[in-house]
Formats: structure tokens, sequence, C-alpha cells
């Protein structure tokens, strides 16, 4: 198959459930050999996305094709795909062998044929011993392991995966989430992941699609993602971020609420409404009155610090109510979240502060 | 396609197998408590335990003690000198035939009610709770209605003047002559039972997690196929309890063979009747139904051990 061949490749797909639009004129094209994570809260139509790649559901409208081939009305059992299910749906009255030869059988491919690629797959996954158990009869990250390999045995053209490390403990699942990328790579078949954990999505995936109320509001790498959010949504979810209210002044400039005039690019019309998006670790803490020359700063006070170990986390109220204790009547003071490593000088809460940043590092997102 | 490569090895997790934990020793007042828990059980439980007890233990016991008699000439049942007699009568030809015809006719209504109610139950789990709710009402209705009422109404259907008949006359296939013949004892039968079918077939259905039918389509299963390698066997325990629920009560049936049967269709409930009522043999009646009591025995723990299979694999994920 040649390179410039989406794996999969959608165009303005809807889905409507009765009324209510499940997924909303999505465009988007998966590269062959991608690890592309779906991600957005619950709800936002990335399952349905996923299930509409799959067969299991039919999109309302638009054009789906997997490797260039219209596959819209095909049912499920015509697809070159196969999914891991989230609770994996692992057949409860076959053994371990039973689930991963399904597919084969289904097939007709059976006998010596289909035993060697059981045990090939089996042995991917590193369950050998486990062939003659019950899905019951196994953990968590065991069921997981069963499950994809019942899904790689029939070697999809694209893996489609919905929340596949959902039901495991956070240990087991990093340590999943490592390997299943190190699988994928070895495999070089085509990863379509659904999650609603952004870390998971970050730390995986070669690019991201950020899902929101059926749209898809942003595709792109991790880090083109985390650092260049694309709407006030995006920069919300992915990751942790201090949105500072304000209007743009000039495509350089943006008046934030809290009272300074500070260096922001952006490409909206003057007089906008809008917000900074400053990542915690973006944030700098100096003692009030140190903050080095020509960067953006705010004045604030230390309301609570928080010890995590590897980091601290500050909350400094900022604005013109900051030095009155952030209580001023009516309108609470803003806060803003900074993140340091340990190591640097422990603040503690009362503090005076300025905070600053360096302007590359922040993006001003429209609503 | 590359063949799949196998992973870096690493330690497999092991099962989560539970911890065997000793009982540990209770204290007295933990004795205490539990032997008050059991004394307001046994309580409850006496009404019922007592009425069981005395219209249901003592004349099966009576049952039981009959069939060992002797029937005297006069037709009589003399309580002194046990024997096995009646026992050996159920190998004479004419019951076998019975029992065997009683077992056949059985045996065809709980493969016409499977092959009936299990669409129909399909049909019943897969719609929107509201609906289901007014579709098992109307399943109920016949149930509640008396049965008496509604097999007498089958009579009239089927009968020679009735609709069915008029209707295959209208068609030119002539008089339609079933009354009176296995067909409508069975036909009767399947009417009678059918709820027996339908509702452990709907419980088994409505359980069922229908991802798995998803994951065996989203696995290149047809329809079909995913119907017979995934739904079929998930819902065994449904069937198993649906045929025992139905093969019991066609093979002990009294009320439909003598209302829709002929002399052609006697069967091992009216034989039983016959022999305590017209022909006086007690003793026979008894052992007949002890006969019939230890078939059931037999249906109820296959059901048992079914349900009990049900458990440890269940419909859902575990």
């Amino acid at each position: 198959m040649s390179a410039d061949v989406p794996a999969v490749e959608m165009h303005g797909i809807s889905k409507r459930f009765g009324e209510v639009a499940a997924v909303d004129g999505v465009d988007l094209q998966i590269g062959d050999g991608e690890f592309f994570a779906l991600l957005g809260p619950s709800g936002c139509g990335k399952t349905t996305t996923l299930r509409m790649i799959a067969g299991l559901d039919i999109p309302s409208e638009g054009r789906l094709a997997i490797f260039g081939e219209e596959v819209a009305s095909w049912p499920p059992d015509r697809r070159p795909v196969n999914t891991v299910f989230q609770a994996y749906a692992l057949f409860p009255h076959m053994t371990v062998a039973q689930n991963i030869a399904f597919g084969l059988q289904m097939r007709g491919i059976r006998g010596p044929d289909a035993d060697r690629q059981v045990a090939e797959a089996t042995a991917l996954v590193q369950l050998e011993g486990m062939e003659h158990r019950r899905p019951s009869q196994l953990s968590g990250g065991q069921q997981q392991r069963v499950a994809l390999a019942r899904a790689l045995v029939n070697h999809p053209k694209v893996l489609l995966l919905d929340e596949p490390l959902g039901a495991l403990d956070l240990k087991l699942r990093q340590e999943m989430q490592v390997e299943l990328k190190a699988l994928q790579r070895e495999v070089g078949i085509t990863f379509v992941f659904v999650t609603h954990d952004q870390e998971e999505a970050l730390a995986m995936s070669d690019r991201v699609g950020v899902m929101s109320e059926g749209r898809l509001l942003q595709v792109g790498t991790p880090a083109e993602v985390y650092e260049h959010p694309a709407s006030r949504f995006v920069a919300d979810f992915i990751g942790r971020t201090n949105l500072l209210e304000g209007v743009t002044e000039s495509p350089s400039a943006m008046r934030l609420n809290a009272g300074a005039v500070v260096a922001a690019a952006n490409e909206l019309p003057p007089g906008s409404p809008a917000a900074l998006s400053v990542r915690p670790e973006q944030v700098r803490l100096h003692r009030r009155g140190e903050a080095p020359e020509g960067t953006p700063c705010l004045d604030g006070v230390i309301t609570d610090a928080t010890y995590l170990g590897h980091a601290f986390v500050y909350m400094i109220a900022i604005g013109p109510n900051a030095d009155a204790g952030g209580s001023g009547a009516g309108d609470p003071a803003p806060t803003i979240t900074a993140r340091s490593e340990t190591g640097s000088t422990a603040l503690d809460a009362g503090e005076r502060v300025t905070v600053s940043w360096l302007p590359a590092s922040t993006t001003v997102v429209a609503d | 396609m590359p063949p799949l490569r196998r992973a870096k090895p690493a330690a497999a997790q092991p099962a989560t197998s539970p911890e065997p934990t000793a009982p540990a020793p209770m204290t007295p007042a933990e004795i205490a408590a539990q032997r008050r828990k059991r004394r307001t059980g046994a309580l409850i439980a006496s009404p019922g335990a007592l009425y069981l007890l005395i219209f249901f233990m003592v004349p099966l016991g009576l049952i039981t003690v009959y069939s060992f008699a002797t029937r005297t000439s006069t037709g009589r049942t003399s309580l002194s000198g046990w024997n096995l007699n009646s026992y050996e009568r159920i190998a004479d030809d004419v019951i076998v035939g019975i029992i065997a015809r009683s077992a056949w006719l059985a045996f065809l209504t709980t493969v016409l009610c499977l092959v009936v109610a299990y669409p129909f139950a399909y049909y019943l789990a897969t719609r929107p709770p509201r609906l289901r709710a007014r579709l098992l009402v109307l399943v109920m209705i016949p149930f509640w209605t008396n049965g008496l009422v509604r097999i007498f109404a089958i009579r009239f259907l089927l009968g020679s003047n009735g609709p069915a008949s008029a209707l295959s006359e209208a068609m030119g296939f002539g008089t339609f002559r079933i009354l009176f013949t296995p067909t409508a004892v069975v036909l009767g039968m399947v009417y009678g039972f059918l709820t027996f079918m339908v509702l452990p077939l709907y419980v088994a259905l409505e359980r069922m997690d229908w991802r798995l039918v998803e994951a065996a389509r989203d696995l290149y299963a047809s329809g079909s196929k995913a119907f017979w390698r995934v739904t079929v066997p998930l819902t065994r325990s449904g069937i198993v309890a649906g045929c025992v629920l139905v093969f019991v009560p066609s093979f002990g049936s009294y009320v439909v063979p003598e209302i829709l049967g002929g002399a052609k269709t006697l069967l091992i409930g009216s034989y039983v009747a016959r022999q305590f009522q017209a022909a006086r043999n007690w003793p026979l009646g008894a052992a007949l139904s002890v006969l019939v009591i230890v078939a059931m025995l037999v249906a109820v723990a296959i059901n048992q051990r079914n349900s009990a299979n049900a458990e440890r694999t269940p419909a859902g994920m575990p």
C-alpha cells in the first residue's frame, strides 16, 4: 500500500441518535502506521467515531474510507479493522485460546495454521500458559492482553482501541502505556485509540485529535496541541493551564483583566475578548519587584503552597485586590497556579510575589 | 503483512486468586447473635414449612407407601404383604408404550415451544424498557386466565365445526381433522406451556451483554454466526431452564390430553388418574406417580446444575 493513502479518511462524518448529534461534521485523516488518539471528555463523540470506523454504528452522513476503500455502508465483519473494546468484551464461555482463535475461525482459517497464529499472538502479549483459562479466571491486565491478542491475530489494517486501559489501576496502566506503544511499533499497524485521559493521549500517540460535543476541535502532535491549543476548551482540557481573561489590543498585545498589558501574539481583531493560556510550569515566581525587565509580569500574593514531592504547586492571587488577601468584597481576585521543581527556594503562603513568563510559551485563545 | 513478532519477555501478572482465610473463632456475643438470627429464620419459615409438610410431604409419603401395597381382587388396597409387583408391571408393553408416547409428545412440545419462544423472547428483550414491560403483561395475560377455559377454546378452534376447519374448507383443503389426535394434544400443550419457555429465555436474553455480539461481529462473524456462536451459548441457562419447565408438566399432563386427545393418545397422566378411579388399582397408580416424580426430580437436578454453571460463567462480563 502506498504511503500517501491514509489508513482512515473521514469527510463530514456525522452521527445523529434521534435529535442528538453525537458526532457532528468530523473531517479527519489518519496516516498508515500512525498511533492516533481521539481525546475528549465522556459524551464528546469519540467512542461513536471509533464505532463508525469499526462499522458498529453507521454514519448519518459523510464519507468514510479505510485505505482508500469507501466502507461507510459495510457491515463490521467485512471491514479490515478490529477493536479492543472498553471492558474487553471477551467471550466468557470460551477459553483464552478460543477467544483468540475466534476471528481466524470466522474467516475459515483452521487447523495447524490457525494454531500457529494463535500461539504467535499469545506469545506476543505474553500469555503463554494461560491458553486454557476462562476470562473470568484472569486479572484485569491479563484480560486486556487477551483482548489485544484476539484483535491483533487477525492482522487488521487498523486496530481500534476504546479506552483499553481505563479499567486498570494506575501502575498497571502506566506499564501498559509503554508496552502498547512498543507493540504498535513492532507490528506497524495503525492504532486509533480513544481515551478521556489527556496524559495517556499525550504519552502514547503520534497525533492527537481533541473532541468536544461531537466536534473535532484540533488535530496535531502532542506538543502542538499542548503548546499551541487552538481554543479555550483545548487549552483547558489538555494539561493544566491558567486562563487569564482579557481583551486583545493589537496583534502582539493584550490587556488582562488583572490590570497589565502584556505581550501576546494573536490573530484576533483588536478588542476581542480572549484568554491568555499560561501553563503552570511556565510561570516564574520572584520576590515582589525582582522580576526581570521586559517580561510580562503581574503582582500577587501566594494563597496556598502544596508540596508534591517532585514539585511545589502555588496558588497566587493576582490583580488589584491581591494584596488585600484576595478577598475583596464581591469579586474574588483571580488566581494563577504556578509549579516549580523542588530544589528551588520554597515560598510560603502570604508571601508577596511577582509572577512572570516568557511570551513565547503562551497562547491566546478565543472562545 | 509482517508476522506478529514476540515482544520483549516480561513476567506475566499472577491471576487474582482470593487468599484462603482461616475462620476466626467467634466471641460469645457473636454466637448469641447467630443463634438469634437462626431462631427468627425458623419462625418466619414455619407456616410455609407446616403447609408443605401436611399437604405435600404426607401425601407424597402415602403415595410411596401405597406403591408397595397389594390390590385385592375386589379393588381394595391391602396395606400388608409389601411387594414390588406394581413396579414390575411398569415394564408391561402397554405401560412402556404409554410412557414412551408421553415422553415423545412432551419432547415435541418442548422443541416447538423453544422454536416459537426464542425469537419472541429475543424480540421482547431487545425492545426499549417501556415497551418491554407492556409486552410482558401481554405474555402473562393467558397465563392468568383459567387453563380449562383456554383448552376448551382450543377444542372449539380445532373442532370439525370450528373456524380452523371452516377456513380449511373454504380454501379447498377439505374438513380439518386434527382434534383428538396427538397433533391436537401437542398444539394444546405448546399453547398451555409457552409462557414457561418465554420467561426464562427472556430473562437470559435480557441479561445478555450485547457488546459480546458486537465483538463477534467485529471479529468477522456474520449476524447468524454471531447468534449461534455467542448469543445461543450465553443464553444456554435460559434454554435449559425453559426446556425443563415445559418438559416436566407436558410429560405428566392430564387436562390437555383429556380434552384434546382421543383414545389413541392415552398419556401417563390420564393413565395414572384411571388407576385411581375406574380401574381401582391404587398401588399401580401410586407406583406410576412415583416414577413421574422421579423423572421430575432428575429434570430439576439438571436445571440446578445448569444454573450453578450459569453462575460460574455469567452472561455478562465478570
